[in-house]
């Protein structure tokens, strides 16, 4: 499961609760994303996913080998005073808000997600060491 | 480690009204899950039907997807859905959706079951 994988690397690496919970987000609607619309014939594909720890940031790609696609492309949706709101785009918007930056490649025939959450990782040092 | 992925869904009754106690988290893995419960007691005539989200950790657009249909189900059954605790992360999260104000939410579970009631 894939959130529980990034819980995991949340505990290992120290990722602030709140900055976990952005990342599960993202990370849901990227990877939802790619399973809704990459492969339209279907078939055996795939998709991989790195996640990165820095100590002021976490990175997380998403590789897919599906049809190109820019996911940044899609226009933010649009409401309109009175009508019912549509859920189309919503999940990318909330991706490019929870998000510090979020950059899409088309490389070797495969698509990549990168985003990243600004946050402090790990138990701060004792003063002492910091100095 | 699956355990920490789920979503519970806890129903009860107060008086006419069906209250859905959440929590965990709703993403693209169980919001179908989520949304067959909801229309599942619209279609068995409930007509009040409180959502409390106070235990839910997150949720994505695939559960905002879920409680759309659930609404629209909701208002074609002539049955009232509304929501409450909606607080900090999860506020957010509807608020980045732009879904705030698509749903009946109280401010908190007390107050929704009196303008229920």
């Amino acid at each position: 499961m894939l959130s529980a994988a990034l819980d995991r690397f949340g505990v290992e690496h120290g990722v602030p609760r709140e900055s976990l919970v952005d990342l599960q987000v993202a990370l849901d609607e990227i990877v939802s994303n790619v399973i809704k619309y990459a492969w339209p014939e279907g078939g055996t594909r795939e998709v991989s996913v790195r996640m990165t720890a820095r100590k002021d940031a976490v990175d997380i790609e998403v590789i897919d080998d599906g049809e190109a696609f820019n996911p940044l492309s899609v226009a933010p949706p649009k409401r309109s005073p009175g009508r019912k709101p549509r859920i189309g785009g919503v999940g990318i918007h909330m991706v490019k808000q929870l998000m510090d930056r979020v950059e899409y490649a088309r490389t070797d025939g495969r698509n990549h997600m990168i985003f990243t959450k600004r946050c402090i990782l790990g138990v701060p040092p004792p003063i002492e060491e910091a100095r | 480690m699956t355990s920490g992925n789920a979503l519970t869904i806890a129903e009860s009754r107060s008086g006419a009204v069906c209250v859905v106690a959440l929590s965990g988290r709703i993403d693209s893995t169980n919001a179908e899950q989520l949304m067959l419960r909801l229309t599942q007691l619209l279609s068995a005539e409930e007509k009040a039907v409180l959502v409390d989200f106070g235990g839910v950790l997150y949720l994505t657009s695939a559960a905002f997807r879920a409680l759309l249909v659930t609404a629209d189900e909701a208002e074609r059954n002539g049955a009232r859905f509304v929501l409450c605790g909606v607080v900090g992360q999860v506020r957010e999260l509807f608020e980045m959706g732009g879904l705030l104000d698509a749903f009946t939410i109280h401010g908190s579970y007390d107050e929704a079951l009196a303008r229920l009631g």
